[in-house]
């Protein structure tokens, strides 16, 4: 069993991950590969070649800076999850006894082939 | 023989409710919190015999041993009560009581109250007879009697829609769960002639049928509905906040434990015991698969996890965030009883064990906090909406103080209790399979947003709705206080209580030894 204190070794991890991001952030503005710091009030561009694309859902990132591509499609992918996440489900009465046919069956499918 | 007490007293205290209350106006208040206090020690009582003996105590209802006249086999209810059973009750008794004193001053300007106490003690008894039960229908007999109970509280105040609508839903798919679960009932007593848990494992395993698999499907869904897992538990979200905070307490603290978590890993090792179909498979004789078992309840723990930790994420009401996290931990439970069940008879399997009983015990004291802190700010502020919220700490200090102590042991933080049972499960998890340790830390990591963010409303810039707002009465605060101290004290002896109390507990449950069934055999002459 691992000691008590050794939950410490997350925080070291965390520790060294954000020095490790630190520095490839760094190297990525000054290589330019498509990281850019941005000025007070200016654009994002998720290219270089449209330059008036604003991301949309993300104006409010005006100021900071972001990856060309994949930051935008990481943090897009996230806000998209938590979207569909916030509309929950219908409520319906129909849909909740759905969803426990549905569940009993695949247990039940599962059961019978493999167990 | 004090077991018997553990039913009699919250019964007789429920049923003499309403002629308590005709006595005087309070009376029923301290009615309901003597029979329940009384109930508590009696809970200790039994867990100290069975933790102090490690003997599992084996009770016949109305005659002195289980076998029938003129046969040989178990015909009479028993109740069986093995470590695992005995540290339920004493978790239930303790939240109840506290509970019920809660209740006191929240719900002072609520009518009705003979209702509202008798249902509370109606609820206890049902959790309690399912924890100690070893009769498969007298198992079924209780759940009833707890689901039944806790539709009602739902809807308890029916002076708002929600509740209504919430507990018209919990009840019209709560009875269709059970429904299969009485249907995986009535086909195990249909082939195997028995309704005795410890005599239907021997049963099961001489002649494993399609029957019996089914009827495990059966359950397993069933029950999967009761503890609130996804992708079955939007009942829970709808239900647990419309219900008022004390039993929004119980229902998230206990009764999707004892109606769904602790009725699967019995079902699932005292009826189908993995090790003793291993056993068979090994020579080749018939047997259930229970690594399928395992890997079914493994799936359904790591979608639970990351699905309800993450909604609990996007929640702007702070009970609905609560009971989304609660399905979140219940994700975690599952996945240490999964690892229980494909690990079995090795480390991992016992500490994945000994992690889902130390998460369900530390679960049951931390969400019952959390829900007694929601109460105590509705109470105040009259408003569960976080976006109203901001600037609570200056205003409700220890309120909030207690707020951080349970968000910070749900989230595991040492030095808090939740802390351990957490680490134990990751634990077992990296053990058997690296990957469902990376999504069970995933599913952390959307707690730890969630909780944030209720702590940063709290400490925020002071608005107009908080302004007027004051901690509780001491009748609230009292048992918000005693979780605020056991959670700490908890915490400072984590592998204390878990070489003590859970991984004993894990083994009596896994019951390498078939112990389980033996306590039954030494009465029926079979061992």
């Amino acid at each position: 069993m691992f000691g008590y204190w050794d939950a410490l070794y997350f925080l070291y991890a965390f520790l060294i991950g954000l020095i490790i991001s630190y520095l490839l952030m760094k190297w990525a503005e000054k290589v330019s590969t498509g990281t850019r710091r941005t000025g007070d009030g200016a654009k994002i561009y998720i290219s270089g070649e449209d330059q008036d694309k604003v991301i949309p859902h993300f104006e409010h990132l005006r100021g900071y800076f972001t990856g060309r591509h994949v930051m935008w499609g990481l943090i897009r992918g996230a806000h998209r999850m938590f979207l569909v996440f916030k509309r929950e489900h219908t409520g319906l009465l129909t849909d909740y006894v759905a969803y426990l046919l549905v569940t009993i069956a695949i247990v039940l499918g599962v059961l019978i082939i493999g167990g | 023989m004090m077991l018997p007490f553990l039913i009699i007293i919250p019964l007789f205290g429920a049923f003499s409710m309403p002629i308590v209350s005709l006595l005087g106006k309070k009376i029923k208040e301290y009615w309901a919190a003597i029979i329940s206090g009384v109930t508590f020690v009696v809970s200790a009582r039994v867990f100290y015999t069975v933790w102090k003996t490690n003997e599992i105590i084996l009770y016949t209802l109305g005659s002195d041993s289980p076998v029938g006249r003129g046969v040989k086999f178990p015909i009479r209810i028993v109740w069986e009560v093995d470590l695992f059973g005995a540290l339920l009750a004493l978790t239930i008794a303790f939240v109840s009581f506290l509970a019920v004193i809660y209740s006191l001053g929240y719900m002072k300007h609520d009518t009705g109250l003979e209702k509202y106490y008798t249902l509370i003690l109606v609820l206890e008894v049902g959790m309690l007879g399912i924890v100690i039960t070893g009769d498969i229908f007298n198992f079924y007999v209780f759940l009833e009697i707890m689901s039944i109970a806790s539709y009602a509280l739902v809807a308890f105040r029916n002076d708002t829609w929600e509740g209504i609508e919430a507990g018209i839903k919990y009840m019209f798919v709560g009875s269709l769960a059970s429904s299969f679960i009485l249907l995986g009932i009535a086909l195990l007593y249909g082939q195997y002639g028995t309704l005795t848990m410890s005599y239907l494992a021997i049963k099961i395993a001489e002649n494993p049928t399609l029957v019996a698999k089914l009827a495990l499907a059966f359950f397993i869904g069933g029950l999967l509905f009761k503890s609130g897992a996804v992708p079955v538990h939007m009942w829970l979200a709808d239900a647990h906040p419309a219900a008022p905070s004390s039993i929004s307490a119980m229902l998230s603290g206990l009764v999707i434990k004892a109606g769904g978590i602790y009725a699967i890993a019995r079902i699932v090792f005292g009826i189908f015991n993995p090790g003793l179909h291993a056993y068979l498979r090994a020579f080749n004789a018939p047997a259930v698969n229970m690594n399928v078992v395992g890997w079914i309840i493994v799936f359904f723990a790591c979608l639970t996890l990351l699905v309800g930790n993450a909604m609990a994420v996007v929640q702007t009401d702070m009970k609905r965030l609560f009971a989304f996290s609660s399905v979140g931990q219940i994700g975690y439970i599952l996945l240490g009883i999964g690892i229980g069940t494909l690990a079995y008879g090795t480390k991992a399997g016992e500490l994945g064990l000994a992690g889902a009983i130390y998460h369900i015990v530390n679960h049951a004291l931390i969400k019952a906090l959390l829900f007694l802190v929601a109460g105590a700010v509705i109470h105040q502020v009259g408003t569960k909406n976080l976006n109203e919220l901001s600037g609570l700490a200056k205003r409700m200090p220890l309120t909030t103080f207690s707020f951080v102590i349970g968000a910070a042991a749900i989230i595991g933080l040492p030095p808090l209790n939740g802390f351990a049972s957490k680490w134990i499960i990751y634990e077992s998890s990296a053990m058997y399979n690296p990957i469902l340790a990376a999504i069970a830390v995933v599913g952390t990591v959307f707690s730890l947003a969630a909780y944030t963010r209720v702590l940063f409303t709290f400490l925020g810039r002071e608005s107009d709705t908080v302004k007027e707002a004051k901690d509780p009465e001491k009748s609230m605060m009292l048992p918000v206080l005693t979780l605020v101290v056991i959670i700490i004290v908890m915490g400072l002896l984590p592998w204390q209580i878990s070489d003590k109390i859970m991984i004993p507990t894990a083994r009596m449950l896994e019951q390498l030894n078939g112990e389980y069934i033996m306590a039954l055999l030494k009465f029926i002459g079979g061992a």
